[in-house]
């Protein structure tokens, strides 16, 4: 019988966590308040745009994933005030004005026969712009001081993931001619531009290419 | 995208037959379907026709729906925060989910049944009470009078997915009544939440919502007398926070609409 008392390691074995990560506070802070103005305004694109296609199927997953980002939105801002964020309005804001800019084309589209140019805004240049950011929030930040940024972010991830390949389905599903293949890949490099502009949804260093994490270590 | 977006803008495909809800009430064939005489109007499996009334009110439910999932979509769109909190926003949104599963569950419940798509016409009278100006209008005319009319519905079906021995339409129908509830409570709250130092705004509401009530009794549709087809489903209207002086006014709204109905149709018949 092994004896309970006996000294062991603080840590797993198995546990390599960690203390530094890239982040400060403030940094996490940014960062968490971006991605809730986001989510916000991709969820409110998705319940708007369900009354204007007419493609049933399409209809139904965007009132499921409109409940997705919602609930990314809700757990971000839980999230702020737990980083010295008291006020949840102050960060949840675009990172730049471009990325304001880039909203306010990826919700531009309305009419019933721009069904393609809706999703590719999102499932093929917004969701996987979020993917990055998320992946490398998590694979950046101190895996122990920022645990409870990094949960939520494995959950949202999980959604993300999903919902990018059921978008993406629905895009294939949907592009039947040369001519669509064409107006879905304008409608990708328009928006594209706007965001490569922005630097990502957070801004330059949205998945760490900058200056001053780049001189941060291997 | 604009903001608030006509009834006459939402998008079908092909399959979708839209008409207006008066025409429906005011259809002449409701007089000579009324002068026969079959007893109660309540749905029962022995009643003639009841496999195609209950397809029919099938195919409403699934509209309807629809047009549920789209209304609580746009009043995530429509409004900015000040107009409507961050937390309304998240519930409407949790909202368009319950719903988009309502239309899932309808068009296997109506394929179940035998219903096609369209095979019934769609009118847009729900999606119409979602384009109120007003956040807490779209409440008080969406979540406490439709879809406490749902509830209303949904247990009607209920009863007759058990006496017609459809276990499918039973569990169905109460897996959606859970859901109902749940949004009709939510209407309550928010109506007291928003207008709680703004009672002239509740008043404005609640008689939005009595305007819907009343409409969407449908001429008799509903009611609590045999000639209605859908009962009102007290004890669940309870829970879902209608106190039994609301449930009243509900009822006596829905017997006065049957009566003007009733008038209407009798003085088209005599002019």
């Amino acid at each position: 019988m092994s004896d309970p008392f006996k000294p062991r390691p603080a840590f797993a074995p198995w546990d390599r966590r960690e203390l530094p990560g890239l982040f400060d506070v403030e940094e996490s802070a940014r960062r968490v308040g971006t991605y809730k103005w986001i989510e916000m305004r991709l969820f409110e694109a998705l319940g708007g745009w369900v009354a204007t296609v007419p493609e049933l199927d399409v209809k139904m997953i965007l009132g499921r994933h409109c409940y997705h980002h919602a609930w990314h939105a809700e757990l971000f801002d839980k999230r702020l005030p737990e980083l010295r964020e008291m006020n949840t309005e102050r960060l949840c804001a675009p990172a730049n004005d471009a990325m304001a800019e880039f909203v306010e084309a990826l919700r531009e589209p309305e009419a019933p026969e721009h069904t393609i140019e809706k999703l590719v805004g999102v499932y093929r240049v917004l969701a996987p712009r979020k993917i990055a950011a998320y992946t490398f929030h998590m694979n950046a930040t101190s895996k122990i001081t920022d645990a409870p940024t990094e949960r939520s972010l494995e959950f949202i991830l999980q959604d993300e993931l999903n919902d990018w390949r059921e978008g993406e389905m629905l895009l294939q599903s949907l592009i039947d001619t040369p001519d669509e293949l064409e107006r879905a890949m304008r409608r990708q490099q328009e928006l594209e531009a706007i965001v490569l502009r922005a630097g990502g949804i957070t801004g330059p260093g949205t998945i760490g290419v900058t200056p001053e994490i780049e001189g941060a270590g291997v | 995208m604009r903001k608030q977006l006509p009834p006459e803008m939402l998008a079908r495909d092909a399959r979708f037959v839209r008409t207006s809800i008066m025409d429906q009430i005011m259809d002449p064939r409701n007089q000579k379907i009324a002068e026969r005489n079959t007893g109660s109007a309540k749905l029962e499996p022995g009643r003639p026709a009841a496999g195609d009334r209950a397809r029919n009110l099938m195919h409403g439910i699934f509209t309807g729906e629809i047009q549920a999932l789209e209304g609580a979509g746009r009043t995530t769109f429509d409004f900015d925060e000040t107009e409507a909190p961050f937390a309304l926003k998240l519930d409407m949104a949790r909202q368009c989910w319950d719903e988009a599963r309502h239309v899932e569950i309808s068009i296997k419940l109506g394929d179940w049944m035998g219903t096609e798509i369209g095979e019934f016409s769609e009118a847009t009278f729900l999606y119409e009470a979602a384009c109120a100006p007003d956040p807490v209008l779209r409440l008080c005319g969406v979540n406490r009078a439709l879809e406490g009319l749902a509830i209303d519905v949904f247990n009607t079906m209920k009863e007759f997915g058990d006496v017609s021995g459809d276990p499918v339409l039973e569990f169905c129908e109460d897996w959606m009544l859970a859901d109902e509830v749940t949004h009709v409570k939510m209407g309550s709250d928010w109506l007291r939440r928003l207008t709680a130092d703004d009672p002239e705004r509740r008043e404005r509401a609640l008689e939005f919502q009595k305007t819907v009530d009343k409409l969407f009794s449908l001429g008799g549709f509903r009611g609590e007398t045999d000639d209605n087809p859908i009962h009102l489903a007290r004890k669940l209207r309870q829970m879902a926070g209608f106190t039994t002086t609301e449930i009243d006014e509900i009822a006596d709204l829905a017997a006065q609409a049957q009566a003007d109905a009733q008038a209407a149709v009798e003085a088209a018949g005599s002019a």
